[in-house]
């Protein structure tokens, strides 16, 4: 109690001192913009050199370092030619500098020519002979050059005379006059980052020009664990997704944007909106929590659903060890590092996004009317008395559509306002943002707001910063009972039953099992009547101050923090959609309210020492302590309402109460060198000691050490100047990462006070001991190996990188089924049994063509994995995912892990002949077969049908995982095209057990009028009510669940010029409007075949605490086993939208 | 150099101030108490005797499978079109060793087991606690429930699945226990009834309360382990014990209504109480954990209801004529209940009566907390006259069937007339066992009695091999299929002959 005391005082000093920080900052800002918005009256230049000062403390930098270090600490971008990186030159500076003094300098120094065009600065070098002339006799032309970058002008372009050394520059404003030699003159106007025009003079005197970009930055800055690297510097496996690629797909969720970014990383959805996707980086590396690790702005989070799009500036994923093992503990899963948008020096700037619009679904399954229904269960059932019964007769005239029923199209709208902006000094960023989308199921949806303020300060040799960001969701789940779908349901209603019935408890009509001879549930009932709301508050941020000791050597610090809480509120009202019987009622409100709440602290204290030495040995080296405390409280309470549904309050009846907490310690210590001769043999090396307090006192500690090298082979002299080949890197990396994903104190046991029974009238509380405790705990390690190779053609305009991997997790860290019989509450122990092998392939094809009017690019990435379970320790196998009482996943030794398991079915038993001679009739004697039935492969070819002819018949995990992506722009107009899909994976479609499954009387799809009725009738839909191995887990239900799907297609037009006519502060109006999913290119037959996990809620049944991970009754996640399951999934919406993007 | 030494001093500095850190590394589970401090107080002990009787309440025992199971298979229930697969399987002897809620039915029976291994387990730590705290008489009771518990638990194991492993202390690896025979199951069983009994209070103990196993619930059980075993001399002794301390009720309904529990005929009950809540129900297949005090029978067997299963023709046709115990059973077309007058959909002629709540509910709900009364003195009566009629007691035997036939409120003629004489003759051995077997179907329908009867009887094969039961085979369940995957001490050979 005393410690947790503490940690409440510690965290309420931290917070406390974050709100006093983040106050004292935005007054600082506030201060600081009023002094930078007189400066901005005087000049109208949007970034003057002269007003940008900078901190500068280089020693021996060589130009490319020089630029970097201007770059990170300022909006503008250099822009140069290749042979530019190659000088040798090194330069040092110490002090604050304007910008324009210190390019003054280099230009001095380097005979380099600088030009600022609005945030670029174009390098290049001074040519010799290059003496601007003045020839008056000829004629002049005059004309303004402008980019679609800068309407108003490009200020610094060479415009030269052909074949001549005769030229001049533009002028501030992009005028130029030069004079012509003769009408065939050809002027060639030329800028560094802009593709070279060549006009011919002809008659004219004036000509105007406007200049396309040539994007072609070379130095791109990769963020990795704890700390960023240049690309070309990079040896790991990394994908790097630009923060435009996140918002280009209107989303209500980070990780769905993902999806088809990054080679090797799968996103499966997972249901209604808001709810998190599945996401698995280079397939699955254990059997038990395959989560990922989220570091958000440098601190561990526990999820990333809370963010908002618009305020990522990147997203890398981190697939190897090379780049994991340095978060040790946690990296085996892989690594997904987001890096918020900060303030860059400048002119404050407002940036406006907003889209609207609306989603909807198309797909339905084909389902019998009422006159259907009735001809298909006199035939196949006999007719309940519904059907026979004159009194009914009117009830039969309905004919309810219950797929219309339970579906709508969604309002989907999201509101983005950012300010960013700074001084020499401090930077900031704030931005707010509002998002909502209706689902395509009634009932169901999500709206979140989201508060950022990112800054930072520069004080002599101290940094300090801070990031902060809350977010406030709010998620209406899909709702079902007993676990069954809406869709489900909408399925098996009779359809002459009425959606509502006033004169019922509730309003709604269901069934009576009797009169109708069925029990499916009213969906809109279960949909509408209960009310499930997932609230979610959670506010993460950072502060970090890095002092430089001495040159090249800083001390950071940082406290990171996440608070999180979840709040659940559910209300069932009493219903009765019987009023002839007691189908479907309950004569009491339930009400549900769970809270849960998260908070963590990281410490990381770190020492970075950069340096390079005799030119060309760059060094770095860090070394970092951390510590992360979580402390996760939760109360849960329900209770009955006889008395009324207008009280969402949980009172003293039928009550239950109880509340649990957990915490989580874990310390770690890291070193970590990186060494590159010359930028050309690349070495790092890591070394990281982690202890967690999941694991017992002789096992906690745990050592993560990874090796990388790189060549990079287009360096070599033989190569460096070839034209064709601008970039071969051969890279490759080992390492060991660990997972300590468990439940906290599964070392020891506890004892379970959660049981009850009536004695004497009393509730009598029970209690006995929880589980096996296992004190030797330890943890589970990732041995991966990755070798990668990055080709780059004609400067980069082709590129080409491919990968490939072999992971082997060892000591898994799996619950291992205790024997029933030992008869353990908690039915398993976590024990380190078992290993698995991951290994595939990843490719990434880029195409750029930067010229012309019209320029495209293409990206297009791809990635396999191929599993396979080595070893489960004392367990052949492990099951799960269950339906209709029968497990559908199986794990087994020598198999990929969570593959369907059950019959394998081969057509229908036409005759009883066929039955009797059939595998010698067992198949009769042992289940039951008739004509009509399905006949089942006799696997193990034991010439006997039973229950052991099980065998795997398909694999919910795709082989292959891919994207592409086309962009396009042609003058004002940009285009996007994004595809992506997975290959060679199977969907296990449950709906075909309603659909046409017929075990007893439900509605089901039109299928079941074709049914077997007699010899010859039907080989695929087998005889109404027959053996119910027609209905247990078999090939029946799998189908193919391959698909490419158009994501994405959008067209936008900027309008900024336009704007600008009336307005001329606009820097950037864009308007677009987009469609997402509008095509899916696939056999499934279900309403969508990207099938995740099924994340329906029940009402009143708690939700996974914060933390946690849904478990099954096994302890194993959920999600592995159900996985590619369709229970009636959420399906994936299409979408339309439009939206503007201002800046100004 | 001095960069390097600048380094490692604040290398240090800072390694040191994590090293306090060290300490938050040991963590204790907050929510839960540990093992090594239970087991010190009265109230510790009394929850965890309590704990064993929760596992009776699961689904995977009498809040669902139990009644579906064994009325199913005994075919005194027949199948509406709706009832779902995994009972109709009972119906049609189709289940494998992969049925979950055989699985359920054997996991609910040996976490019942475990629970009572922890209290036996700490038996000595019990005693230590003082006599101020806990009287020795009420430690000897709880000894006696947890050993009953454990008993009727492994009764039901052994004889629903034959041979299984004999489990008596806390595990204390993941490693697991092979099978035991079916005899060395047996004579636990009865060691801990014959202990149970001694301990218990009997229900007239001023310690003793509703709802607990008594010393009278300890004989019964025993007699009727005994019996199974064919051992009636000692299932003989162990009713003695029980006979005249128990009676008939007047009226055959109030066996199997809320408002009548622990009557003088109720010997062990499972007991529901919907009001103290039963928010569990659907997610304790076989932990027990949670509110769950009601049962699905009302609602699954409810003609009004969910209507699943109806009594079967068979059992329906078994009554004599005028039996009043058939009106007491179920439910015909034009009878009156609490919603007005009986109008039995798709054309059956009889529903369930018999722990329905139509008695004074128009509609069942999920909630039906009519105790099981798995024990009742009519049962002991009943398995007397068998017991002595194979000692060769006819007298006595036909005087037990009588005195069941003599209930007031079913009051019908007895054996041994003439009038009877012409529906049941009772003049050998052989006709007055058909007459136990006429007398128990009919006075114990639908109280799960009929299946294990049959199969011990040996009569399982004739009268249900029509329905797929096969001799050697569907006498007990498969052994689940996960049982034999999580223990290491059992193959695929070990599973119950019939079901490889």
């Amino acid at each position: 109690m005393k410690k947790k005391l503490q940690l409440i005082k510690k965290m309420t000093r931290y917070l406390f001192f974050g709100v006093l920080m983040q106050a004292l900052f935005i007054g600082v800002l506030l201060a600081h913009e009023g002094d930078a918005q007189v400066n901005l009256e005087k000049n109208e230049v949007s970034m003057n050199l002269k007003e940008v000062y900078l901190n500068v403390n280089l020693k021996r930098a060589t130009l490319v370092d020089l630029f970097g270090e201007i770059e990170k600490n300022t909006d503008f971008k250099f822009f140069y030619d290749k042979e530019i990186l190659n000088s040798k030159s090194k330069y040092s500076f110490n002090g604050e500098l304007s910008l324009y003094d210190l390019l003054l300098e280099i230009s001095k120094e380097s005979e380099l020519h600088f030009k600022q065009v609005n945030k670029n600065i174009n390098v290049k070098r001074i040519e010799k002979d290059f003496i601007p002339q003045l020839v008056l006799q000829e004629s002049t032309v005059t004309g303004k050059v402008v980019s679609n970058e800068n309407p108003d002008g490009l200020p610094g372009v060479n415009v030269v005379i052909k074949g001549t050394s005769q030229g001049t520059v533009t002028d501030i404003d992009g005028n130029y006059e030069i004079n012509a030699p003769s009408r065939e003159s050809i002027l060639v106007f030329s800028s560094v980052g802009f593709v070279s025009e060549e006009v011919v003079v002809g008659d004219r005197s004036v000509i105007n020009l406007t200049l396309q970009p040539d994007i072609t930055s070379l130095e791109e800055i990769v963020v990795v664990g704890y700390g960023t690297q240049n690309r070309a510097d990079v040896t790991g496996a990394i994908s790097s997704i630009d923060g435009d690629k996140i918002n280009s797909v209107p989303t209500a969720n980070v990780s769905q944007a993902l999806q088809g970014r990054a080679s090797g990383v799968t996103v499966i959805n997972n249901g209604s909106p808001g709810r998190a996707p599945t996401i698995r980086i280079r397939g699955l590396g254990t059997i038990n929590n395959n989560e990922p690790l989220y570091v958000v702005d440098g601190v561990i989070t526990s999820s990333i659903d809370g963010l908002n799009q618009n305020d990522i500036e990147s997203i890398e994923v981190l697939k190897d060890a090379s780049t994991t093992a340095v978060y040790g503990s946690k990296g085996s899963n892989g690594v997904i590092l987001i890096t918020t948008k900060s303030g860059k020096s400048g002119e404050v700037q407002v940036n406006v996004n907003a889209y609207a619009g609306s989603q909807w679904t198309t797909e339905r399954f084909d389902l019998l009317n009422t006159d259907q229904y009735i001809q298909y269960a006199t035939e196949a059932f006999g007719a309940p008395p519904r059907l026979t019964d004159p009194q009914y007769a009117s009830l039969l005239q309905n004919d309810t559509d219950w797929q219309d029923a339970i579906f709508q199209s969604g309002v989907i709208q999201n509101y983005d306002v950012a300010v960013s902006g700074g001084g020499q000094n401090s930077r900031f960023r704030i931005s707010a943002g509002y998002l909502s989308q209706d689902g395509v199921i009634i009932e169901t949806g999500t709206e979140r707001y989201n508060f950022r303020a990112n800054s930072n300060f520069t004080v002599g040799k101290l940094k300090v910063g801070e990031n902060l960001s809350l977010s406030i969701g709010k998620l209406r789940p899909e709702l079902n009972n007993g676990g069954r779908s809406a869709i489900e349901h909408a399925i098996k209603m009779a359809p002459y039953l009425p959606i509502y019935e006033p004169g019922n408890l509730g309003g709604f009509r269901g069934p009576n099992s009797a009169l109708d001879g069925q029990d499916a549930e009213n969906p809109v009932r279960v949909l509408k009547l209960g009310n499930v709301e997932n609230n979610l508050l959670n506010i993460v941020g950072n502060i970090y101050g890095e002092f430089e000791i001495v040159d090249g050597l800083t001390f950071k610090t940082q406290v990171g923090t996440e608070y999180t809480t979840f709040n659940y509120n559910s209300i069932t009202p009493s219903y009765d959609d019987d009023v002839e019987g007691g189908t479907h009622q309950s004569d009491h409100a339930v009400i549900a309210k769970y809270n849960s709440k998260l908070q963590s602290v990281i410490l990381t204290n770190s020492l970075n020492y950069r340096k390079t030495f005799a030119d060309k040995h760059n060094l770095e080296i860090l070394l970092l302590a951390e510590s992360t405390s979580t402390e996760i409280n939760n109360l849960n309470a329900q209770s009955w309402n006889f008395l009324t549904n207008s009280v969402e309050q949980v009172s003293n009846t039928n009550s239950n109460v109880t509340s649990t907490s957990s915490e989580y310690y874990r310390l770690g210590y890291l070193a970590r060198i990186n060494y590159n001769y010359d930028s050309k043999y690349l070495l790092g090396v890591s070394y990281r000691r982690d202890a967690s307090s999941r694991f017992g006192k002789e096992n906690r500690w745990g050592a993560f050490p990874s090796v990388a090298v790189g060549w990079r082979i287009s360096e070599e002299n033989f190569l460096v100047d070839n034209s064709f080949i601008s970039n071969i890197k051969l890279r490759g990396s080992w390492g060991i990462t660990g997972n300590d994903n468990i439940p906290e104190y599964r070392y020891s046991t506890g004892i379970n006070s959660n049981f009850h029974y009536p004695i004497a009238g009393q509730d009598a509380l029970g209690a006995t001991i929880s589980g096996l405790a296992n004190p030797n705990l330890k943890w589970e390690e990732t041995t991966m190996l990755n070798v990668g190779l990055d080709l780059g053609f004609l400067s980069d305009q082709i590129t080409v990188t491919a990968e490939y991997y072999d992971n082997e997790s060892d000591d898994l860290l799996m619950p291992r089924i205790l024997p029933i019989s030992s008869g353990f509450n908690d039915g398993t122990v976590i024990e380190n049994v078992g290993s698995m092998k991951t290994k595939g392939f990843e490719f990434t094809l880029g195409y750029n063509d930067y010229e012309g009017d019209f320029k495209w690019s293409a990206l297009l990435n791809m990635g396999t994995s191929k599993n396979e379970t080595l070893d489960l320790g004392e367990n052949e196998f492990i099951d799960g995912a269950g339906f209709e009482n029968e497990n559908i996943s199986r794990t087994a030794v020598g198999h990929p892990a969570f593959q369907f398991y059950g019959w394998q079915f081969d057509g229908i038993f036409q005759t009883q002949e066929e039955v009797n001679n059939y595998a010698g009739g067992t198949q009769a004697s042992n289940l039951n077969a008739e004509p009509g039935d399905f006949r089942i492969v006799d696997a193990n070819g034991d010439g006997v049908i039973n229950a052991d002819d099980r065998t795997f018949i398909g694999n919910p995990f795709p082989k292959l995982t891919y994207g592409l992506n086309l962009t396009a722009t042609y003058k004002g107009f940009d285009f996007d095209l994004f595809f992506n899909g997975l290959a060679g994976v199977d969907v296990y479609n449950t709906n075909i057990y309603d659909l046409e499954g017929m075990p007893r009387l439900f509605n089901s799809g039109v299928e079941v009028l074709d049914r077997w009725t007699g010899p010859g009738t039907s080989n695929t839909v087998p005889r109404a009510g027959g053996a119910p191995s027609n209905t247990q887990v078999s090939s029946r239900f799998v189908e193919n669940g391959s698909f490419a799907r158009l994501r994405n297609i959008s067209i936008g037009y900027d309008l900024t010029s336009t704007i600008n006519m009336l307005n001329g502060k606009v820097s950037k109006f864009r308007v677009y409007i987009s469609a997402q999913n509008l095509f899916t290119i696939t056999d499934y037959s279900g309403l969508d075949p990207e099938v995740g996990q099924y994340t329906g809620a029940q009402a009143g049944t708690p939700p996974t605490a914060l933390g946690g991970v849904a478990t099954n009754a096994n302890g194993q996640p959920n999600v592995n086993f159900q996985t590619g399951i369709d229970l009636g999934n959420y399906p994936v919406p299409k979408s339309f939208v439009g939206g503007v993007q201002i800046q100004f | 150099m001095k960069i390097f030494i600048k380094f490692i001093l604040v290398w240090l500095v800072f390694l040191i101030s994590f090293n306090s850190c060290n300490d938050k590394l040991e963590l204790t589970n907050p929510s839960q108490s540990s093992p090594e401090t239970f087991m010190e107080t009265a109230a510790q002990v009394q929850a965890a005797v309590n704990a064993v009787y929760a596992n009776l309440q699961t689904r995977g025992l009498y809040a669902r499978h139990m009644f579906f199971s064994m009325d199913n298979m005994a075919h005194e229930n027949a199948g509406n079109p709706q009832l779902e697969s995994d009972k109709l399987q009972y119906l049609e002897f189709t289940f494998d060793a992969s049925h979950g809620a055989i699985r359920a039915f054997w996991e609910s029976c040996y976490r019942g087991i475990n629970k009572a291994n922890y209290v036996l387990g700490n038996e000595e730590r019990i005693n230590e606690i003082p006599d101020e705290q806990i009287p020795q008489a009420t430690k000897d009771n709880y000894i006696g429930e947890v050993k009953f518990l454990r008993a009727y638990y492994y009764f039901l194991l052994v004889s629903r699945y034959g041979s299984v492993p004999l489990i008596t202390s806390v595990p204390e690896t993941g490693d697991g226990t092979p099978k035991s025979s079916v005899e060395e199951v047996y004579q636990q069983v009865i060691s801990d009834l014959e202990d149970a009994a001694a301990g218990l209070f009997d229900k007239t103990d001023d310690g003793y309360e509703n709802g607990r196993a008594s010393k009278g619930a300890a004989y019964a059980l025993l007699g009727k382990v005994h019996l199974y075993r064919g051992e009636y001399q000692e299932a003989k002794d162990a009713f003695e014990n029980v006979l005249g301390e128990y009676s008939l009720v007047d009226d055959y309904r109030d066996n199997f209504l809320e408002e009548t529990e622990h009557n003088d005929e109720s010997i062990f009950e499972v007991e529901y109480q919907e009001d103290l809540g039963t928010a569990d129900m659907w997610n304790s297949d076989a932990s027990g954990e949670g509110l769950t005090e009601a049962t699905f029978r009302g609602q699954e067997y409810g003609w009004n209801d969910w209507f699943n299963v109806y009594p079967s023709d068979d059992l329906l046709n078994e009554y004599e004529a005028g039996d009043p115990r058939y009106v007491d059973n179920f439910y015909s077309n034009g009878e009156t209940f609490a919603g007005g007058t009986v109008s039995l959909p798709l054309s059956r002629v009889a529903g369930w009566k018999k722990y329905q709540n139509y008695y004074k509910e128009a509609n069942e709900n999920l909630y039906s907390s009519i105790n099981f009364r798995i024990i009742r003195y009519a049962d002991v009566l009943l398995m007397m006259a068998e017991i002595e009629n194979e000692m060769d007691n006819p007298t006595e035997a036909i005087n037990y069937l009588n005195m069941v036939r003599d209930r007031p409120s079913t009051s019908m003629p007895n054996y041994g007339t003439t009038e009877m004489d012409a529906l049941y003759p009772v003049g050998t051995k052989g006709e007055i066992f058909d007459a136990i077997v006429h007398e128990r179907k009919v006075e114990l329908a639908g109280e799960q009695a009929r299946f294990p009867d049959l199969v011990r009887w040996g009569m399982a094969a004739d009268v249900l091999g029509q329905y797929g039961f096969v001799a050697g085979k569907h006498e007990v369940f498969p052994i689940p299929q996960n049982e034999i995957n999580s223990n290491n001490a059992l193959t695929n050979s070990d599973q119950n002959s019939g079901y490889n």
